[in-house]
């Protein structure tokens, strides 16, 4: 069943085409990845997905109503949370106050109901231990994941991770892996941009790739990984595979 | 949060309430009476500044339109005093959320500004408007004579039940739904607004609390003053006190209005007395020295090295 699709999305910057006509549709409990070179425009259609940008042309569907040009709280309540490329953490506030506010505010609970919760999530996520350090002392992979933290508290269906596993190391990145896979299995739908090729090739059930602003490829990881557009325009070569 | 500690409060509480039946001199009533004032000011720019972080250059807008709100209802509809006070309130209130909803679009200095020039511009609309209009209505740079109030022990009552009115909301407010809105607002707006907070609304709610309150406050020393020009309830030095107090004492916390409030009030009190000449340049060397050793004002430092709680 398709949980979100875009229609034809499109934004200028002034005079700069940054995303044109982009079509995507995903299934509920799917992981669609989306790949590009820099400046192919992906941050930006997050952007326009959860309501940070309105689009100047197209829609965004999400379970069935239109939900483009909503206010980015109001598509949050609904259900699509964005973890952002530049972590911004509520530094001044305590790890689980961050998550606190998610709880409260995306899901609507009540400071009883939404304290257990962040509780629970920040375990889930390996902050359990952090919970009362300022936001802004924890490392940047901490952050990263207190951004996911944030996100599951608003009780998204649909989650939007902007290169969530930028900077982690190897061993961190499994963990990650780890942890959006169990996220998948509790019902969850993910969108995930990222760089690392080996991270978003294996947790990708599909990939989409965008360059200046247009999808040229999509498909599975394997299909995707031998298109010659996608070669040429953004691995560069086979090599890369090896 | 946690909240312990009541005992301290309550006993503070118990003191200023029979404080002016225990002996103390008309002076000190009045003293403190003009503290408790300051603290419900300064509590109001508090709620606004130290917790959504838009710092407001203009809440003595709403101090003055309170202040002719009431000085209108009493001298010319001849509605009692605390009928007036909160009919005011209620005004100010009104007027304030219009002007909230294009300013607070503004960060940083642009708000700033923006709030400055809108202070001034009702400064000047009292100012100017009888004479433009043909009417007598603001009575111009004439100023308004408000009726002959009761004595200085009523508006001790009257200001320490605003100041307890302005830290209740703001305690209330601290550890509410509605707090950490402001409180992700001031910190991150766009992250809060992707976390579902309704940023323009909370917003908004703590403008127009914040000016409910600053329109009491004016109308309050407005009787007590019994007379009224624009020069005197929109003076831009009104603001920056109540910035200075809530810098001083601890902007974004519950009891650094109060603090700063306090101290500033003393200081000014004591110096004034002994060095009438001189004592702005003390004040100013005082304040420049507390701002240097605790830069995130008396409670906010306290709080860094674990003395303090709140």
């Amino acid at each position: 069943m398709l949980i979100i699709e875009g229609k034809n999305l499109t934004k200028y910057f002034g005079a700069l085409l940054a995303v044109h006509s982009v079509d995507f549709s995903v299934e509920r409990g799917e992981i669609l990845g989306i790949i590009g070179p820099n400046g192919a425009g992906k941050s930006t259609l997050f952007n326009m997905i959860v309501g940070v940008y309105e689009p100047d042309r197209g829609q965004v569907i999400f379970k069935g109503k239109d939900v483009s040009g909503w206010k980015p709280h109001r598509i949050c309540r609904m259900g699509i949370a964005k973890t952002s490329q530049i972590v911004q953490p509520f530094i001044r506030m305590s790890v689980f106050e961050n998550v606190l506010v998610g709880g409260l505010h995306g899901k609507g609970l009540s400071l009883s109901k939404a304290s257990q919760e962040a509780e629970k999530i920040l375990d889930r996520v390996g902050l359990g231990g952090l919970k009362e350090m300022p936001a802004g002392s924890i490392t940047v992979p901490d952050r990263k994941r207190l951004e996911l933290a944030r996100g599951l508290a608003t009780g998204a269906e649909v989650i939007l991770l902007d290169e969530n596993m930028a900077g982690l190391n190897p061993t961190e990145i499994e963990g990650a892996l780890k942890l959006l896979r169990e996220i998948q299995n509790q019902g969850k739908t993910l969108i995930v941009v990222e760089h690392i090729m080996r991270a978003v090739m294996a947790i990708s059930d599909r990939i989409m790739v965008l360059n200046h602003g247009e999808t040229i490829a999509e498909g599975t990881p394997a299909e995707v990984a031998n298109d010659e557009k996608v070669i040429e325009a953004y691995l560069g070569g086979k090599a890369c595979f090896a | 949060m946690k909240r312990k500690g009541s005992i301290l409060p309550t006993a503070v509480i118990v003191v200023l309430l029979i404080a002016p039946y225990s002996g103390i001199s008309g002076y000190l009533v009045r003293f403190l009476a003009i503290i408790f004032l300051w603290i419900g000011k300064t509590g109001c720019w508090n709620i606004v500044a130290g917790y959504t972080g838009y710092i407001d250059f203009g809440p003595v807008a709403y101090f003055g339109i309170g202040s002719y709100a009431t000085a209108l209802l009493m001298a010319k509809a001849h509605i009692p005093f605390l009928y007036s006070i909160l009919v005011s309130g209620a005004i100010t209130a009104l007027i304030a959320l219009p002007i909230a909803l294009p300013t607070l679009r503004l960060r940083g200095a642009y708000f700033g500004i923006a709030t400055l020039a809108f202070a001034e511009a009702v400064k000047q609309i009292i100012l100017e408007f009888d004479r433009t209009v043909g009417v007598q209505f603001f009575e111009g740079p004439h100023g308004i004579t408000l009726p002959i109030g009761p004595g200085n022990v009523y508006f001790y009552y009257v200001g320490f039940g605003i100041m307890i009115a302005v830290i209740g909301i703001t305690y209330w407010t601290e550890g509410s739904k509605f707090g950490y809105a402001l409180r992700a607002i001031r910190e991150a707006e766009q992250a809060a607004e992707l976390s579902g907070v309704n940023t323009s609304r909370e917003k908004t709610k703590a403008y127009v609390i914040s000016a409910f309150f600053l329109g009491i406050i004016g109308g309050v020393e407005a009787y007590w003053l019994t007379y009224i020009t624009p020069h005197m309830v929109f003076d831009v030095l009104i603001t920056i006190q109540m910035v200075v107090m809530a810098l001083l004492g601890g902007i974004g916390t519950l009891l650094g209005p109060a603090i700063g409030a306090t101290f500033l009030t003393i200081i000014y009190e004591l110096l004034h007395r002994d060095f009438p000449y001189t004592y702005a340049i003390i004040v100013g060397f005082i304040i420049v020295i507390v701002v240097l050793l605790m830069p995130s004002g008396i409670v906010g430092t306290l709080k860094q090295k674990g003395i303090a709680q709140r």
